[in-house]
């Protein structure tokens, strides 16, 4: 099962919320949910840019970036992202092996 | 002294590169690729603070331009082999800064680069993306290891800028190519036209 933790990057400068085991997202899909949802987005094919309440990048393999530096504020904008596209809920645990 | 062009990430390297060519008497423009959306405000804050302290440093005015750099990466990505991103990416920086430099009349280029710290530089790396210029390119830092130079910047006071939170590129690939040729970039570049982004970079550039 695929989880997210919601956490600051190695460079301090955004959260970052990553899924383990790596996701093989539909870039193409979760553009239509964002864009249908009022949400601006630039296609840059391996990832995507989303005009949020802070800026998101959406990797195909499932990573988020928030440009944020505040938590609560990171996991407000993930949490939208989240319902919008579909993405697992955080967890601070990691998944059962097998 | 000449004037020449120097490229500015906001990083720890750049600014004792610039150091180096300021404290030899040189007359430097400074040039910042503009990553957003790729990455945040941080870097270019961080090259306007170097700057402010280097220019009292030196009582000189040391003009900065921002060039956007974020069109261009979208336009790689979707085009582009991902594993050279880096490469080409560095071929738009060097381009941009030589048709800047030719039309400040600066008679060279200069980058905080040393070997082998990234992917961007390894030999193979920088020889294929600076084949992209003609302009000659000035490397003071070249032979430091990243202790020495890290130093320097303590010792100038821009560590301390350099080192405050910041987004790193989010363009770059997984796994960027190490090695590359220019019988492959030219390939990729076919993809593309080079002058027409370049001429849309220069277009928007900005002094500040």
């Amino acid at each position: 099962m695929s989880y997210y933790t919601l956490a600051l990057c190695a460079s301090k400068g955004a959260f970052e919320a990553i899924p383990l085991p790596k996701l093989s997202l539909d870039l193409a899909d979760a553009k239509r949910r964002l864009e249908t949802a009022g949400i601006g987005v630039t296609d840059a094919r391996v990832m995507l840019i989303a005009a949020m309440e802070r800026e998101v990048t959406l990797s195909r393999d499932g990573r988020v970036l928030i440009k944020s530096l505040d938590a609560d504020e990171a996991a407000r904008v993930f949490d939208k992202l989240r319902r919008v596209i579909g993405l697992p809920d955080v967890s601070s645990a990691p998944a059962a092996p097998g | 002294m000449s004037r020449g062009v120097m490229l500015m990430s906001g990083g720890i390297d750049s600014p004792v590169a610039l150091h180096f060519m300021l404290r030899q008497g040189h007359e430097m423009t400074c040039v910042h690729m503009d990553n957003r959306p790729f990455t945040d405000d941080s870097p270019l804050a961080k090259v306007v603070d170097h700057l402010e302290l280097l220019r009292v440093r030196y009582n000189q005015k040391i003009p900065l331009v921002l060039l956007p750099h974020g069109p261009t990466q979208i336009k790689l990505m979707r085009e582009t082999d991902r594993h050279v991103g880096c490469v080409l990416c560095r071929r738009f920086m060097w381009r941009s800064a030589e048709r800047l430099a030719v039309r400040e009349g600066a008679t060279f280029l200069a980058t905080g680069e040393s070997l082998g710290q990234v992917a961007s530089q390894t030999l193979s790396n920088m020889r294929t993306a600076t084949a992209s210029v003609s302009l000659p390119i000035v490397r003071p830092l070249i032979g430091f290891d990243k202790s020495e130079i890290e130093t320097v910047a303590k010792s100038i006071g821009t560590y301390g800028i350099s080192t405050r939170p910041g987004l790193c590129c989010q363009a770059v690939p997984s796994k960027p190519a190490t090695r590359s040729n220019l019988v492959q970039i030219a390939a990729e570049e076919e993809r593309i036209d080079v002058d027409q982004m370049l001429d849309d970079v220069l277009r928007h550039a900005t002094v500040l």
